[in-house]
């Protein structure tokens, strides 16, 4: 089986967010880029995946400024996947999530792939919308954010368990398909020492960007434009509830949540 | 005058709390055109009525019992065309986010999701806010027209005011895309473990335990307020990592994400992947016996105290104020 992961830079969660000069998007000065942590789930999926099933192969498949993508590429190389295709971002790199879905089908048209695993949402602009745009624009059944993938074998053996309202879904479909993964209940591993080593000279196929930019020029018209990026005004603290005994501090709690917050009936 | 589409989505029969949401945010920004309900699957019109919508279309057939992303894709565009609509409003369910990058990619529509405002523009534009970041910024964005797809960030919204009047309801004709489109072989359901409440990422108050809580034993006494509240539980990493409770309860970077109207951290220190989970909740509050921990610095209200304690009494105090 062929799996293709798609892996997005983000900043670390770290990063001290500041606002750009012109206040339209975050300042990259500075911001180490990560692989996105529910990405760490879809790596760690597909590795289980290639673990069960002997003669699997795992591509990580990029989109963004080259050295972020590159950046990524490698983290998920030194966990073990076995290939990456970087798809270098054109001047003005588009972020919208449609476009950058239309960036990653066309790696996906080069690679297929008989299942597509992504994140639920990036940690920077958690939109969740570029896997099932990926998944609209290749056709693919979506399984939405499944918490547990299984395959059996066959082409019609996925089984997987999704997250929704109320419980959690159990299902199955063909392949191939995409599934978004959530949240790390697969406890991702970390890489070792010799296979970050090995990374830092792993080769990594490169989409140069005036092929990217055809792919993504469908969607110029239909794409957000930004206009702003701003921090929320800083908590200052909590407002500390004086009181002598906790019944007291208790009535007082309710009064406020009631008459000040109101977010009580 | 634009029309709107908004997906009615039904849990257990009802219709979801966010797809009221959706109705109200619908009618804001049709500027007095219609509002339309998009009803699948089984089950009729049940539900339709009062929610404010001028019309109801019905999507029905055998194979619609559990619809996939990508049936409601095909259904929300031939919806939307069939209405007139230029936008599409969907809930911020789980259900409802994965539709928007199909809606978008099939309908040739700008999309967001997770929006907490929204307002029309010249030209029908929209111009959204959301927050990014977990919560930790918000970003302004203008969706350019002519075809808009949005989903909302729950709770973001009032509900309109329910109407009694009978809403028409009007059946769908199936479009030809929907054969095509990949269904879903669903084989099952199970209700989330120890759910009595409501669910953890769709509760309007969350209550969560931290390892301050000590035992296993003693986190019923977050449990109790969370009950008195009518509240969802979650916990720390801490809890569901010593297996206290499981891990469906954690709230945070690795966990779930909540954004309630209320959130109380109980014996929760206030790590940064905690916080990056619960700070955008509408109002936080904290109970903590160190008057030092980091979870004051976010809260807006705060009883520096021994939870077992504060936990009881004030479990008490909010039964009471609710029986009356
Ligand atoms: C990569 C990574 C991801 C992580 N993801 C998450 C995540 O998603 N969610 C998460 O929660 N954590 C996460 N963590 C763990 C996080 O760093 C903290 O370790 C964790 O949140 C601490 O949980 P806690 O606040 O319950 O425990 P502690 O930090 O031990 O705090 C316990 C608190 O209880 C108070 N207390 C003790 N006794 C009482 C009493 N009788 N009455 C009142 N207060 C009392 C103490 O003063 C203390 O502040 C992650 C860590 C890493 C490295
Ligand atoms: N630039 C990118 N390169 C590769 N994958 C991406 C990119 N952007 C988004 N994705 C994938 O789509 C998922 C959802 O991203 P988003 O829609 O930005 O929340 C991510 O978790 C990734 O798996």
């Amino acid at each position: 089986m062929e799996i293709a992961v798609l892996v997005k830079p983000v900043p670390d969660a770290e990063t001290r967010l500041r606002p750009d000069a012109k206040g339209l998007a975050l300042d990259p000065e500075g911001v180490k880029w990560v692989l996105a942590g529910y990405d760490e789930s879809a790596v760690e999926q597909a590795l289980l995946l290639k673990e069960a099933a002997p003669g699997t192969t795992v591509r990580a498949i990029s989109y963004g400024p080259v050295a972020r993508a590159e950046e990524v590429l490698r983290s998920a190389l030194a966990l073990g996947c076995d290939a990456a295709t970087s798809l270098e971002a054109p001047p003005e790199a588009p972020t919208d999530a449609v476009s950058v879905a239309r960036a990653l089908a066309l790696a996906l048209t080069k690679h297929p792939a008989s299942l597509v695993l992504c994140g639920k949402q990036a940690g920077d602009d958690e939109g969740g919308i570029v896997g099932p745009a990926v998944a609209e624009l290749l056709g693919l059944p979506d399984l939405g954010v499944a918490t547990n993938v299984r395959w059996d074998g066959g082409p019609g053996g996925l089984t997987m368990e999704r997250s929704v309202e109320g419980g959690l879904e159990q299902g199955r479909t063909a392949l191939p398909a995409l599934v978004a993964l959530q949240q790390a209940w697969n406890d991702p591993r970390t890489a070792k020492l010799p296979n970050i080593l090995k990374s830092r000279k792993a080769p990594i196929e490169r989409i140069p960007a005036a092929e990217v930019a055809a792919a993504m020029a469908p969607s110029a018209a239909t794409a957000p434009r930004r206009l702003g990026f701003r921090l929320p005004p800083p908590r200052t603290g909590a407002k500390m509830i004086e009181y002598k005994t906790p019944e007291e501090a208790a009535e007082k709690l309710v009064r406020i949540l009631r008459e000040e917050a109101k977010v009580f009936p | 005058m634009t029309g709107v589409l908004v997906l009615l989505e039904r849990h257990a029969g009802a219709i979801a709390a966010a797809s009221c949401e959706a109705v109200g945010v619908a009618r804001s920004i049709a500027n007095g055109g219609p509002v339309v309900g998009l009803l699948v699957g089984p089950g009729g019109a049940a539900g339709a009525t009062g929610l404010g919508v001028d019309r109801v279309l019905l999507a029905e057939s055998p194979n619609l019992d559990h619809p996939s992303g990508a049936q409601l894709a095909v259904l929300l565009a031939a919806a939307a065309d069939a209405a007139s609509s230029t936008t599409i409003v969907v809930p911020g369910t789980a259900r409802g986010r994965d539709l928007v990058g199909r809606v978008a990619v099939r309908w040739n529509a700008s999309a967001a999701t997770n929006v907490t405002e929204v307002a029309t523009s010249g030209s029908g534009a929209l111009r959204v806010t959301r927050p990014v970041f977990g919560g930790r910024a918000t970003e302004e964005l203008e969706l350019p027209g002519p075809r808009q797809v949005l989903a909302l960030k729950p709770h973001a919204f009032s509900p309109p005011a329910t109407s009694p009047a009978p809403t028409p309801v009007e059946p769908l004709a199936l479009p030809e895309g929907l054969a095509k489109a990949p269904a879903l072989d669903v084989r099952g359901f199970q209700p989330t473990v120890g759910g009595k409440g409501p669910e953890l990422g769709d509760a309007s108050i969350v209550v969560s335990g931290g390892r301050g809580v000590g035992t296993p034993e003693k986190f019923q006494v977050v449990e109790d307020l969370a009950e008195a509240f009518g509240a969802a539980v979650g916990a720390s990493r801490a809890v569901t990592d010593a297996g206290w409770r499981p891990a469906s309860y954690q709230v945070g970077q690795t966990g779930k994400a909540v954004s309630p109207q209320l959130y109380i951290a109980v014996g929760i220190s206030g790590a940064i992947q905690h916080i990056v989970g619960m700070v955008s909740s509408r109002v936080i509050v904290a109970i903590n016996s160190d008057p030092q921990a980091p979870i004051f610095r976010v809260a807006d209200y705060g009883i520096a105290g021994d939870l077992f304690a504060i936990v009881p009494a004030l479990t008490q105090a909010v039964r009471a104020a609710r029986s009356h």
